[in-house]
């Protein structure tokens, strides 16, 4: 009696256990690390959304193929901004979790670090949103960067300045970067001190200020001394906010501002500070009125209906959705589990269609150090509170107000 | 043929008229250097007011309160629930704010910190330190939860209005949260002077065991004067809206340099805390204007370091350690 | 009696044997980084503990340490162990300069003061980028270049037990240490200022120089921990000044015990898992719940155990023994 009471259980035991590996291969675990909580939590949560509409979709629509349906687990890590967490927390999803790809980290710095592990244990590594060019100079063989490199970002503004400056006659000779000292201001100051001079621009002021500062005034007084054709400006949103509201104070008139995205492009910026944002320039990877792919309003509109805030996509929201798809599309090439084949596909992998087209450039393909080709920026104005595609003209929907009108003249 | 005329303003000293030039600059200079002062003293004067309740805290009770900012936090969301929710404007809802933040501290003190001072006759920093900063943690990471993290921001009548005197502007919200810190400042200086509770905190702050001997309820004094502590930071919360962000880990930004202010102006001076917030906001201001403000914020603490290696009793300490 | 032997062997054996038997990297990762905090709650403990000065200023030695190397390793190749001797000398230098003016000002006047400075070297080194050939990267933050395999040139392992093994023996270094210091005459001098420096003095007790000293000792090995940190996590920032990290490890050394010898190694052992349990169960879904939790252990241990676990147990530790004999 007793015997078979055992031979039942291990039957059981085995059964159950089977059951338990069948249904896990039924899914694909990719872990994902973003900021979920301290002052980042809030852009945290935006990306998580963009991720969760993604793979829902792809789920709905019967999975990765190749791999007979087998649907997507994304596993969420919370880094709280800190690169070192980041670094453990990938390590955690590669060993605890056994996930097959990673996706993240927003942030440079965690991005740059957690990489390295992803490198060691060789598991590959999409980085939808962080700008830092080391990111992708390494030679690291696991890491795929969709994001245009930060020097590069400081390119495209300058080019942005130029262009305006022909296309409207009023031409910008200094500009200022006024940036957090952090380590993306840091890299988009970098940037502008190199390619300014190409185009002949002289940049009047250099300004670090301290991320979480208290007044903002000190530093836009000295933005209002320097006499400057451009501002370029890089802050997280809360110093966003006081900024924007201390420049419209003081009266700060130059031709124009031009953000460098993070927390201009966060929806609160424009929530918070509402009318003041208006004629206001920010370089950004992607907005909702594109022109290149009608699946940029028809994704955005299906998102929208999704999500509980009503929100809109805005760019690293759209990245992050977008780069699931092309983590999609490297399972289905893939047709493996394994994560060195699943590194093969993303190196070999060139999309020209689907909803990883809501990124402005195509094909989506990275080159030899997992740099995504052909990656570029465009600028949006605020318009009646809505971030209105004015660069490259190209892709663009709307023609620019340059130069701005003045605070005073404004109602 | 681009864009709209632009109009040249004063600022712009970029004319071919050779002649004026340099005087245009010299003036803009001027006036640079003026406007920076100005604003320094007027965020200054904030700065400083919020301080002050921590002046009171760590002079009377010798308390060092690292949860201050979160106590300040606490009272920037209540007045901007009263405004959103029930349309009060923040300089009337600062009387329900500070009132408030009374019974806030006075509970706090009695919940935490008193339980400490009874067990130990001098209480060391270090545990005060610490507790208090587990309970910055604790009441931050719960409006964290509670409220999200969203930066939130009000619009009043006056939030974004300037006035405009001789080519300054000044913020419309700065320069009458100024003028009523001054006015509450004065308040409680005549307070403390004049009432009976006012001299019974004077005298605890100098002498504890004395003021006991006195027949001074020690505790009681503690508790009072977190209360009173609480009340100003609800002012100064309500002060602050206006013009700033509400969010969970809004204190933080005020905390350090708090500390700063109050060892600068003397323990437990509450005019000396005002006077150092000023101090403290014209270096910000004037300071950003010569080197890089990131740098600035060291310059602070290193005046911080020298004053105490210097005159530990600050610019109008009273206390002797 | 012979408790009072075995017991500390057998526990040096556990710890030995430990990734014989644990063989997954992520409790060795963890193990490491229990054994990481509770080497560096020990070097404060010197200063904070024996000498009775609670320095909340401890995160600019480490900081300096893990600089120093990393610097020494990139750009001229110095071997970390040897970057790690250089860097505790430059943090015990440092210490003189941070001793000088802070142990003139007593209690909550010489705790803000560490603290200030902490925040004046965070600013420094997040803004700090290019000084001649060297790039500090400032906020960005310096990445250890990775060298594959075991090596103890390189101070790099692909195989985490060699890490453990390391930071082991370093504690049981400084543990050796700080009964050294204690036993010793200079430990008397130190604990008659801890409990009343005024005393002190007017016996005599040259009270400024041997604080300095002290505090000297705990940088150096503070700077220690640095180097270890830098080299095993492959990541140093600026954030590694700040204040927040000083008073996490003043907390590991109260919560244990400040003084006492294994206090720190019972704090870290209590604290460092709380904090990546929190972490990894509670961080994703709540966000800054670990952060309530971690401030109300703080809060608990304050109000009913400031003197920490050690004491209490001790007391019941040698009660036992005394009905036993």
């Amino acid at each position: 009696m007793k015997t078979i009471g055992i031979i039942l259980l291990t039957f059981f035991c085995v059964f159950y256990y089977g059951l338990g590996l069948t249904y896990a291969q039924q899914e694909v675990k990719v872990g994902v690390l973003i900021p979920l909580s301290g002052g980042l939590a809030v852009i945290g949560e935006n990306l998580q959304m963009a991720h969760d509409f993604a793979v829902k979709e792809i789920n709905e629509a019967g999975g990765i193929k190749s791999l007979n349906g087998a649907k997507i687990k994304l596993i969420y890590a919370d880094t709280r901004g800190d690169s070192k967490i980041g670094m453990s927390e990938a390590e955690r999803l590669i060993l605890r979790e056994g996930v097959v790809a990673i996706m993240g980290a927003f942030q440079s710095s965690v991005s740059y670090t957690s990489t390295e592990v992803s490198e060691k244990y060789q598991v590959p590594y999409l980085v939808p949103n962080s700008l830092m060019d080391a990111i992708t100079e390494r030679g690291l063989k696991y890491t795929f960067r969709v994001e245009r490199k930060g020097s590069l970002w400081a390119k495209d503004q300058i080019d942005f300045i130029a262009d305006m400056g022909k296309a409207t006659g009023k031409s910008a000779r200094t500009i200022g970067v006024v940036y957090e000292s952090t380590d993306m201001g840091q890299a988009i100051a970098k940037g502008i001190r190199k390619w300014a001079p190409e185009k002949g621009l002289t940049i009047g002021l250099d300004e670090g200020y301290p991320p979480k500062t208290s007044d903002m005034t000190p530093v836009v007084l000295k933005m209002k001394r320097a006499n400057l054709d451009v501002v370029i400006l890089n802050s997280y949103t809360s110093d966003a906010i006081l900024l924007i509201r201390t420049i419209a104070d003081q009266r700060v008139n130059p031709i124009a501002f031009l953000g460098s995205s993070s927390g201009y492009s966060d929806p609160s910026f424009i929530k918070e500070v509402g009318k003041l944002a208006e004629y206001f320039f920010d370089l950004t990877e992607w907005t909702t009125d594109l022109k290149h792919s009608p699946l940029v309003q028809q994704k955005n509109a299906a998102y929208k209906k999704w999500n509980k805030d009503n929100r809109d996509f805005n760019g690293g929201a759209a990245f992050c959705y977008a780069s699931t798809y092309i983590l999609y599309e490297a399972l289905e090439k893939a047709a493996s589990y394994d994560p060195k084949k699943i590194r093969d596909a993303f190196a070999t992998i060139k999309i020209t269609k689907g909803p990883a087209m809501m990124i402005p450039w195509t094909p989506i393909e990275f080159d030899a150090e997992g740099q995504a080709k052909g990656a570029r920026m465009l600028v949006v104005q605020y318009r009646d509170g809505q971030r209105r595609s004015v660069w490259p003209a190209e892709i663009a929907s709307n023609k620019p107000v340059w130069p701005v009108p003045k605070w005073e003249e404004r109602k | 043929m681009g864009g709209a005329k632009v109009t040249k303003g004063r600022w712009r000293a970029k004319e071919p008229s050779k002649v004026h030039c340099t005087e245009r600059y010299e003036v803009a200079y001027v006036i640079g250097f003026i406007e920076a002062t100005i604003s320094g003293i007027l965020m200054g004067g904030l700065y400083g007011f919020i301080a002050v309740s921590l002046s009171l805290i760590f002079g009377v009770a010798k308390i060092v309160n690292f949860a201050h900012g979160a106590l300040f936090m606490v009272a920037m969301f209540l007045v901007y629930w009263i405004l959103v929710l029930l349309k009060v404007d923040p300089y009337l809802s600062s009387l329900i704010a500070a009132g408030f933040l009374f019974f806030f501290g006075y509970f706090f003190q009695r919940l935490f910190i008193e339980p400490i001072l009874r067990r130990e006759k001098e209480t060391a920093p270090l545990t005060v330190i610490l507790l208090t900063s587990g309970l910055m943690m604790i009441i931050e990471n719960v409006a964290l939860l509670l409220f999200g993290a969203d930066y939130r921001t009000v619009k009043t009548g006056y939030t974004g209005k300037v006035w405009e005197i001789a080519g300054l502007f000044i913020a419309q919200p700065r320069m009458i949260g100024f003028v009523l810190s001054l006015v509450l400042i004065l308040l409680l200086e005549l307070y403390l002077r004049k009432t009976n509770l006012g001299r019974a905190i004077r005298a605890t702050s100098q002498d504890r065991e004395a003021a006991r001997l006195m027949g001074i309820d020690d505790y009681r004094v503690y508790k009072i004067t977190f209360g009173v502590g609480g009340t100003m930071l609800g002012f100064a919360a309500a002060f602050l809206v206006p013009f700033y962000f509400v969010h969970p880990a809004v204190g933080e930004l005020f905390v350090l340099k708090s500390f700063v202010i109050v060892v600068l102006g003397g323990l437990g001076s509450i005019t000396g805390a005002f006077l150092a917030g000023i101090i403290v906001g014209i270096i910000e201001s004037l300071g950003a204007q010569f080197i890089n403000s990131a740098l600035v914020e060291s310059l602070i603490f290193i005046i911080f370091i020298g004053c105490l290696v210097v005159k530990p009793t600050g610019l109008l300490g009273k206390q002797r350690e | 009696m012979s408790w009072n032997r075995t017991f500390p062997a057998v526990a040096v054996s556990v710890a030995v044997l430990f990734p014989f038997v644990m063989r997954d990297p992520y409790f060795l990762h963890a193990a490491i980084t229990v054994l990481l905090f509770a080497f560096l709650a020990s070097s404060w403990n010197i200063i904070g503990g024996l000498a009775g000065q609670h320095s909340f200023g401890h995160s600019v030695f480490f900081g300096i340490g893990a600089y120093v190397s990393t610097i020494l390793f990139i750009y001229w190749n110095v071997p970390p162990f040897l970057g790690m001797i250089v860097g505790g000398i430059i943090a015990a230098i440092a210490s003189i300069g941070i001793g000088y003016p802070c142990f003139k000002l007593r209690g909550p006047y010489f705790a803000l003061s560490t603290l200030a400075f902490t925040e004046i070297f965070r600013i420094i080194a997040t803004t700090t980028e290019q000084v001649g050939p060297v790039d500090f990267k400032g906020a960005a933050g310096i990445l250890i270049p990775f060298r594959p395999g075991n090596s103890f040139v390189n101070f790099q392992f692909a195989e985490k037990a060699y890490y453990y093994y390391i930071i082991l023996a370093m504690l049981i270094l400084i543990l050796f240490i700080h009964n050294w210091i204690e036993k010793s005459r200079w430990g008397l001098y130190l604990a008659a200022i801890r409990d009343n420096e005024d005393a002190a003095r007017s016996i005599g007790i040259n009270a400024r120089r041997f604080k300095i000293l002290a505090l000297m000792i705990s940088a150096f090995f503070g700077a220690m921990a640095g180097t270890f940190y830098a080299q095993f996590f492959l990541y140093i920032e600026p954030i590694l000044f700040s204040s927040a990290l000083s008073i996490e490890i003043l907390l590991i050394a109260i919560v244990g015990g400040a003084g006492t010898l294994m206090g720190p190694f019972l704090g870290s052992l209590i604290l460092t898992p709380i904090s990546e349990l929190t972490r990894t169960y509670l961080g994703g879904t709540y966000a800054g719940v670990q952060l309530i939790i971690y401030g109300g252990v703080l809060v608990a241990v304050m109000m009913f155990a400031p003197q920490g676990i050690i004491p209490p147990l001790a007391k019941r530790y040698r009660k036992l023994f005394e009905r036993r004999a």
